[in-house]
């Protein structure tokens, strides 16, 4: 008995995943974030041209996990990937900070779009091992994440490589996404 | 009543706003599917997907869903990946900026454990065609072809010629193509197969070349490779060699060896393929040995007849090709012509083709076989089946002459057959026999006459009007014959118009008598009542001919007809080598040169020469009508003529063309005084001129500068002007246009020089003469006197020219009489002649031409034909005659 109600569970939850995207400028570590998640481990990456796409389990939810390309060519077709998106990672080089303006840029008219106007909001303010790396508060303002209305969002501090702050982001996320059902 | 309008139309479109007739609530099927694509669920996107590819199949424009299909191309369902891989090669050059998208994926799976995966990968990316990816398409290439799997390494081969094609420098610069040349080394047969495909598509689109040149370790690894590789690697490598060039004979005799063995593949293009690799090598003279060719053209037989008997479509092809063959080389096959006899179930198509190998390997050992198989085939229903077969009876009666006469019988047995498309083609084969045969077999004529009206098609017509009147001395009642054809003259086509000018005109000239009637209404009907220009000018020159010198009319019009050889090529000499490197290909079947075929662009052996083409053309339609120009450069190609459905009359035109010349520089002068001018050298090369200035490529030209009217006397004299070049080209002893030559030179003649011809029309001599002043003052008080002659000529009128100014000619035409004071000379012709002007007298003697006293034999008196003659020739626009005059 338990198992079938089980088994029905699964149809209803298991195949339903969770659609995330991964933005953020060219060599922010979107990939990185993506298999440290995927597989808990740090591969090497090429720029990414185009997309990766995988499926990850957290908390016996199906993550479908979307890590879009971040160079300027590719940023203009984030647009074709916003449908259906529950929530948005959005990571963020701590120590580039001569292009923290145009992070904000693009992450202010990536929340314009009339698609994404649900989705939560995880900025990951990634890179915080490396040295000269900006606090999140700094990250946190220069973005302008205070500002921002009728959005469910949250920052954290992270850092790929070593894998911290990642497991804090995905709890929240599957805290946010639980809450709205 | 504007802004009325314009107020009207506003209006309009505000109603057609307010109810929304623009934004339809209705968002469409690709809406639909743009959802389902996106679905949470990974079925349902794979359901859609195939759904866009359904509907992309059946021809929907599904492109716009571009973006959300490359969604779904990430995935470990390999049947999702390729659906959405073939998604992709078909619209990724419509949305070109958006195929970036997939790059990465595609990056990723040429890094997947599964080679499968890789090389679809690798394929597919090499058939997108997209300039804006082929930067990223460079790394995962060169990690493919040095891949451990030898399938994933033969597709990126061929991915290196795609990438070529789209971007040879870049292909270039990264190496690929110093790769391929390393991958003709590898050690599975496949991988190397494809190198040499690619590599020779390479080099054949590129125009850099050298950059696939195959050394003898090269050549020993192709052979290796050609024993074990796909049927489709043969072939490739087959072709390869066949482009190769053997340093000596040692190798080619090595090359032939190892490629024997392919002519026993089940594969029809493997085969042809070696063929070709044979033919090629003999072409070429690679291999010289008796002993090698008698191997090769031994082993070479039984695959080919093997292939005649295969699928009629097989057999279609190996037939073309057989052809090509045959025509370069008659020995194959000649014991095997039973093979070629056409069974009742063949296509028509294999049929056809079957006759031209059958007419091919005719000879005199197997010719009554072949011509009872043909007597058979006349029998058939499919009518164009039966005249082709009449016709290669009369090809193979052109081909052996020992065998000419049983062909004629068995024509003879099908025109007694009395059915009508039978008889009809048999006349106009026996037109052409005829034409090879002369005089031979003239008793068939009797029975051939016999069927005049049962004849309704234009070229069995204007066969029989030619054989009667070339013939026409033999024919007792020619005249009427003809006379019944004259009958419904003006309804005839032209081409029996044409010939049945001719054969009264030639009946009149063997038979005055008789024909006396018919010629004056024949002329006078086509020159009044007939359209076609080509018609009344033959009309036109005939008459002219005819009233001013009968005696040429009979030399023109009666010429010696070159003779005809039998018609066994198909094609051209060059073409047929270009043809023979192509054979099993598209071009060796449609005996086009391969460049018309897009493909390979870079073969330099096409040929150029128009005359060839329009050659090829028309020998690739056998029977067909040709026009005028054409003819023209047939007189290059003496072997076709004999299918030209128009032949008999060419000898005519050919020999009357230089009268032509004469008969319209008479017609000049208004009064039509002045008589046609006589010969003063026969030339004896005159057909070979002529040949030279028709196949000189410019005869449009020069036809029209004969046609001129504005022509004067002058300008034909001038040794310079094209026409006084044609001039020469006298036929046998036809009045030649006469050049004036220099008689006093000014040197002599204290700075006057004087040329001067002598020229004799309508019986009376004249002297063309050109003074030239070459001192620096003016010449005056010219006169002129002859010394007594053996003819007793004498000038009738005083030179009437006042005044020369310096450096300055003058023309003159001095007429002549013969009735002064004589005296024998030696030799008879010399004339000595006396000039006078204001500073001197000069003596000079000139040798008249024997020819200019010869008179015509007969001069009918028809003193009505001039006179229309020039009545309607001043309003003649001639310039489209010679079309009509050459056919």
């Amino acid at each position: 008995m338990g198992q079938i109600f089980s088994g029905l569970l699964n149809r209803l939850w298991g195949s339903k995943e969770v659609r995330i995207l991964i933005l953020g400028l060219d060599g922010a570590g979107k990939t990185t974030i993506l298999y440290r998640l995927q597989i808990g481990e740090v591969v090497t990456t090429i720029p990414t041209i185009g997309f990766n796409v995988e499926t990850v389990n957290y908390k016996n939810i199906k993550f479908q996990v979307w890590d879009l390309g971040g160079q300027t060519s590719i940023r203009p077709y984030w647009r074709c990937y916003y449908t259906n998106t529950d929530a948005i990672i959005y990571v963020v080089d701590s120590v580039d900070k001569d292009r923290i303006a145009t992070s904000k840029e693009e992450l202010i008219a990536m929340l314009d779009e009339e698609e994404l106007k649900d989705a939560a909001l995880l900025v990951f303010a990634n890179k915080q091992d490396m040295e000269g790396a900006m606090s999140v508060m700094d990250v946190s303002n220069a973005l302008g994440l205070s500002l921002l209305k009728n959005r469910t969002w949250t920052i954290f501090k992270c850092s790929a490589v070593t894998g911290e702050g990642l497991t804090e982001g995905m709890d929240w996320l599957v805290n946010t996404i639980e809450g709205k059902k | 009543m504007q802004a009325a309008v314009t107020k009207f139309t506003q209006n309009a479109l505000a109603d057609l706003r307010r109810q929304n007739f623009f934004s339809t609530a209705k968002k469409g099927e690709n809406f639909e599917l743009k959802a389902d694509l996106n679905s949470e669920y990974k079925e349902r996107r794979k359901d859609t997907v195939k759904r866009v590819i359904a509907n992309m199949t059946i021809g929907k424009d599904v492109s716009s869903l571009f973006a959300d299909v490359v969604k779904n191309m990430q995935t470990d369902d390999i049947e999702l990946k390729k659906l959405v891989y073939l998604y992709l090669i078909n619209y990724a050059k419509s949305q070109p900026e958006l195929v970036i998208l997939a790059v990465n994926t595609f990056v990723k799976d040429t890094d997947d454990p599964n080679p499968l995966i890789r090389a679809l990968a690798i394929r597919t990316m090499g058939c997108l065609r997209v300039e804006e990816i082929t930067n990223y398409l460079c790394e995962p290439l060169r990690k493919c072809l040095r891949d451990d799997n030898p399938y994933v390494r033969k597709t990126a081969a061929i991915c290196v010629a795609k990438l070529y094609d789209l971007n040879p420098q870049l292909t270039v610069d990264n190496g690929f193509v110093a790769t391929l040349q390393e991958m003709i080394s590898d050690s599975n047969p496949v991988v190397v197969a494809n190198a040499v495909a690619a590599l020779s598509e390479i080099n054949d689109s590129s125009t850099q070349k050298g950059l696939f040149n195959i050394n003898n370790s090269i050549l020993l690894k192709l052979l290796a490779a050609l024993n074990e590789s796909t049927e489709w690697g043969q072939i490739c490598i087959l072709t390869t060699l066949a482009d190769y060039v053997p340093v000596d004979e040692k190798e080619a005799e090595n090359i032939v060896e190892r490629v024997i063995p392919r002519l026993q593949h089940a594969n029809a293009s493997v085969v042809l393929s070696a063929v070709k690799v044979f033919m090629v090598y003999m072409n070429q003279n690679y291999i010289t040995s008796e002993k090698t060719i008698n191997l090769i053209v031994k082993k070479m037989t039984p695959p080919l007849v093997t292939l005649v008997s295969d699928h009629s479509e097989i057999q279609y092809v190996a037939l073309r090709n057989i052809n090509l063959i045959l025509q370069k080389r008659s020995d194959i096959l000649s014991q095997e012509i039973r093979v070629f006899f056409c069974k009742y179930n063949d296509p028509p198509y294999v049929k056809l083709e079957k006759l031209e190998v059958m007419i091919q390997l005719c000879n005199d050992k197997n010719v009554d076989q072949v011509l009872s198989e043909f007597k058979e085939y006349c029998n058939e229903v499919d009518v164009d089946f039966v005249r082709r077969s009449v016709r290669a009876i009369g090809r193979c009666a052109i081909k052996l002459e020992s065998a000419a006469e049983r062909c004629v019988n068995v024509l003879l047995e099908l025109i007694s057959s009395h059915v009508n498309y039978v008889l009809q083609e048999a006349i106009v084969v026996m037109k052409d026999i005829f034409r090879k045969y002369p005089h031979s077999y003239e008793g068939v004529i009797v029975n051939l006459c016999k069927n005049l009206e049962s004849l309704d098609e234009p070229e069995a017509k204007a066969s029989l009007i030619w054989i009667i009147g070339e013939y026409a001395e033999k024919i007792d009642n020619a005249n009427e014959l003809l006379e019944f054809f004259l009958e419904g003259f003006k309804e005839e086509s032209s081409m029996v118009q044409l010939q049945l000018i001719t054969a009264i005109v030639k009946l009149f000239l063997k038979k005055p008598s008789q024909a006396q009637d018919s010629v004056q209404k024949i002329l006078q009907t086509a020159t009044q009542s007939c359209d076609n220009p080509d018609i009344r000018d033959r009309a036109y020159i005939y008459w002219r001919l005819l009233s001013t010198n009968p005696q040429a009319a009979k030399t023109v019009v009666l010429a010696e007809k070159p003779p005809i050889e039998s018609h066994t090529k198909i094609v051209s000499d060059s073409l047929l080598d270009e043809l023979i490197a192509n054979i099993g290909t598209l071009a060796s079947v449609y005996y086009k040169p391969a460049s018309l075929f897009g493909g390979r662009t870079g073969d330099n052996k096409i040929f150029s020469t128009p005359a060839e083409d329009a050659n090829a053309d028309i020998e690739g339609v056998p029977g067909t009508t040709i026009g005028g120009v054409e003819n023209l450069l047939d007189l290059d190609f003496d072997d076709s003529s004999a299918q030209k459905s128009s032949t008999p009359p060419s000898a005519a035109p050919k020999s009357g063309m230089n009268d032509l010349l004469d008969l319209l520089n008479d017609d000049v002068p208004p009064m039509g005084n002045t008589g046609l001018s006589q010969p003063s050298t026969p030339s004896n090369n005159v057909q070979n001129d002529l040949l030279s200035i028709l196949g000189g490529g410019n005869n449009t030209m020069s036809s029209s500068n004969i046609m001129s009217p504005g022509l004067n006397s002058n300008n034909l004299m001038s040794p310079n002007s094209g026409l006084g070049g044609l001039g020469g080209l006298s036929m046998m002893s036809q009045p030649q246009q006469p050049q004036k030559t220099v008689m006093l030179p000014a040197n002599e003649g204290k700075g006057m020089e004087i040329s001067a011809v002598f020229v004799k029309r309508q019986n009376k001599f004249f002297m063309e003469l050109t003074f030239s002043n070459k001192t620096a003052q003016p010449l005056s008080e010219i006169a002129i006197q002859f010394n007594k002659n053996t003819y007793g000529l004498i000038p009738l009128a005083p030179i009437g020219i006042n005044v020369i100014p310096p450096n300055e000619s003058r023309d003159f035409t001095l007429p002549l009489g013969t009735n002064g004071p004589v005296q024998q000379m030696n030799p008879p012709t010399l004339l000595q002649i006396a000039v006078k002007n204001n500073l001197g007298v000069y003596y000079f003697q000139h040798v008249l031409p024997t020819s200019l006293f010869e008179t015509p034999s007969t001069t009918p008196s028809m003193p009505s034909f001039g006179m229309n003659m020039n009545n309607n020739n001043n309003n003649n626009n001639s310039n489209n005659g010679l079309d009509g005059l050459l056919i």
